[in-house]
């Protein structure tokens, strides 16, 4: 009797074992499912119909990719998303390496610096974006006071097209070095001491260190940023709706504002917008994958 | 409050430089190295701190001081008159409520889903287990930007368009939690996990008396970031949000500024006003973040 409940208990907690990493992952893979992974592929299916409702859709094949192809919006879109994210990803890269290496040597006053490299990445964008907005004003903007009063001049920076994808990359690496910085100088950290000192033993200078002992070490990190920063730029159109809200004449509308703007603004074409969706996604994935084998590849070297 | 702390330290920390140029010079002078990395540091707390400053010295300003050219630098009182002004009329205090809402109730579901996501993926076998974590991870490529129409149809057919819970449930399985927790839960021995079974413990109890005590760290990382996201948040709120009593602040923030009908010195304060709990909150928990940034192998 009594060893036939302990048998009973036991294969019940064997079964509960079984099923409890069911039961943990099973909320998180539900939001999931309906929340990302259905919409991801009803987006495609969405991309071959027409539809300027929501409720009524016709099937259109390839129209809408044929459609997006011959718009010349499209094609801005593209490029500017193209020219914003490979110079943020670089900038901010290379940025953040230098900010980290610093805070990294600097011992006064530590603490104090590591808020302010990071206090950006707390603020909203869309506040970001009306501040800065505002600093670059032609008539009456901060930046254009300050450069009267030494005779620059005042350039128009939100009014031409050049000027105006630097201010939006410019905003982009104020809000965003921060946190790749913070990561970077964990990353620092985890280097060990030992190496340095071998290396200075070795009579190796600071900057000789720097490249051949820091950047080769800190790569894996490197790596994790370049992806972070690229997952980011693509997605980039919070502080944009604010600093330029794509102007002038569409020389800051990247592909996430095409999309939304087809989608949820009169005309509302949902069938256009999925199939940049599905391009937007196309993009980011390679972009990705790309990354990925390189890095994979310079650590295998 | 916090603000005037961050410029209290400031001050510090200014008096602070130029005595270790003398206490240098005085030995030998400092490298080139030395100056080069005390100009870049200064002029990075230039370019963070006097945006930040001017909007919040310029909240305080009268429309005529803030239309006048040139620009007055300072204004002439700071008596928090737009600050009242922007509390008492435009349902300011309903865009807070419902940032305020959105953000702790987000954050804490995304606490629960993705810890007991992690606990599984860390120390669990089980069948699927690595399809499931690798689709996880994927899904750090599909952003709610690339899919926002799919997923407003999800959401106005299950009636969550225009509520907050179509602001809240939708971004709460984050992968990146996921991972985070992930990585953390895997350096907590095996052994603490048996030793509990051993004591009869059943696997849930391990899970909330066990595990979720040990990853407090990482679990302090994650709150951090969810708060930062979801208070911040904009396209997706911007989208889901149609009416007024749904906005939360940085969508009315957004639209007030666009529309012209609320004055700019009021959309200023309720920009300062926005930004001020998430300042508060950092300095606070800021000595997490890098720890936790380090310790969560995020590196």
């Amino acid at each position: 009797m009594t060893f036939a409940t302990k048998r009973g208990r036991r294969s019940n907690t064997k079964l509960g074992r079984r099923l409890a990493p069911y039961l943990f992952v099973a909320p998180n893979m539900l939001i999931f499912a309906i929340f990302i992974i259905f919409p991801a592929i009803n987006g495609f299916n969405i991309s071959f119909y027409n539809s300027n409702n929501g409720r009524t859709f016709n099937f259109v094949g390839f129209g809408n990719y044929a459609t997006l192809v011959s718009d010349a919006d499209f094609w801005s879109a593209v490029r500017n998303t193209l020219v914003f994210v490979v110079l943020f990803v670089t900038l901010t890269t290379w940025l953040a390496i230098l900010l980290a290496v610093t805070l990294n040597a600097q011992v006064r006053a530590k603490g104090f610096f590591r808020t302010v490299v990071f206090l950006p990445v707390l603020l909203s964008p869309v506040v970001i974006g009306l501040l800065w907005n505002w600093i670059f004003d032609r008539q009456n903007g901060l930046l254009n006071i300050a450069l009267s009063h030494v005779g620059l001049g005042a350039p128009g920076w939100l009014v031409s097209s050049g000027l105006a994808m630097g201010v939006t990359i410019f905003v982009a690496l104020w809000t965003h070095t921060g946190f790749y910085t913070i990561i970077l100088l964990a990353g620092l950290q985890g280097i060990d001491g030992n190496v340095y000192e071998a290396a200075r033993l070795d009579g190796a200078g600071p900057f000789q260190t720097l490249r051949s002992i820091t950047l080769p070490l800190l790569q894996p990190t490197v790596f994790v940023v370049i992806i972070l920063a690229a997952i980011t730029a693509f997605q980039a159109y919070d502080f944009i709706y604010t600093l330029t809200g794509g102007g002038p004449i569409g020389a800051t509308t990247l592909l996430v504002q095409y999309i939304y703007d087809h989608a949820f603004q009169s005309p509302i074409e949902y069938g256009l917008a999925s199939a940049a969706g599905v391009v937007l996604f196309l993009t980011v994935l390679f972009a990705t994958l790309i990354s990925f084998f390189i890095g994979r590849k310079r650590e295998a070297v | 409050m916090s603000g005037s702390n961050i410029f209290v330290r400031k001050v510090e920390a200014n008096s602070q430089s130029p005595r270790t140029w003398t206490t240098m010079s005085s030995g030998k002078a400092p490298s080139l190295l030395v100056v080069a990395r005390g100009v870049l540091l200064v002029l990075g707390i230039i370019v963070v701190l006097v945006p930040i400053a001017w909007l919040v010295l310029s909240s305080f300003k009268t429309p005529t001081e803030l239309a006048s050219r040139p620009q007055v630098l300072l204004p002439a009182s700071l008596a928090p008159t737009n600050y009242v002004d922007a509390l008492q009329r435009f349902g300011f205090l309903t865009y807070l409520r419902n940032s305020v809402v959105v953000t702790v109730a987000a954050t804490a579901l995304t606490l629960v889903v993705n810890s007991m996501a992690a606990y599984a993926f860390s120390k669990y076998n089980f069948r699927g287990r690595d399809f499931l974590f690798v689709t996880t991870l994927a899904t750090i490529m599909i952003p709610l930007q690339v899919i926002l129409i799919p997923v407003y149809q999800v959401i106005s057919s299950l009636g969550m368009a225009n509520t907050l819970w179509g602001l809240i449930i939708p971004g709460a399985a984050t992968p990146t939690g996921v991972f985070l927790l992930r990585q953390y839960m895997l350096t907590i021995p095996d052994e603490l996990i048996e030793a509990a079974r051993i004591d009869g413990a059943g696997e849930f109890r391990i899970f909330l008396t066990v595990i979720i005590p040990l990853a407090k760290p990482a679990l302090a990382v994650l709150t951090i970031f969810s708060v930062i996201w979801r208070w911040n948040d904009f396209v997706w709120p911007l989208i889901v949000a149609q009416s007024q009593s749904v906005y939360t602040l940085p969508v009315a923030i957004a639209q007030f500024s666009g529309e012209l009908v609320v004055p700019f010195n009021l959309v200023l304060a309720m920009s300062v006003l926005s930004i001020l709990p998430i300042i508060i909150i950092f300095l606070f928990l800021q000595r997490n973040i890098v720890s936790g940034i380090a310790q969560t192998g995020l590196k």
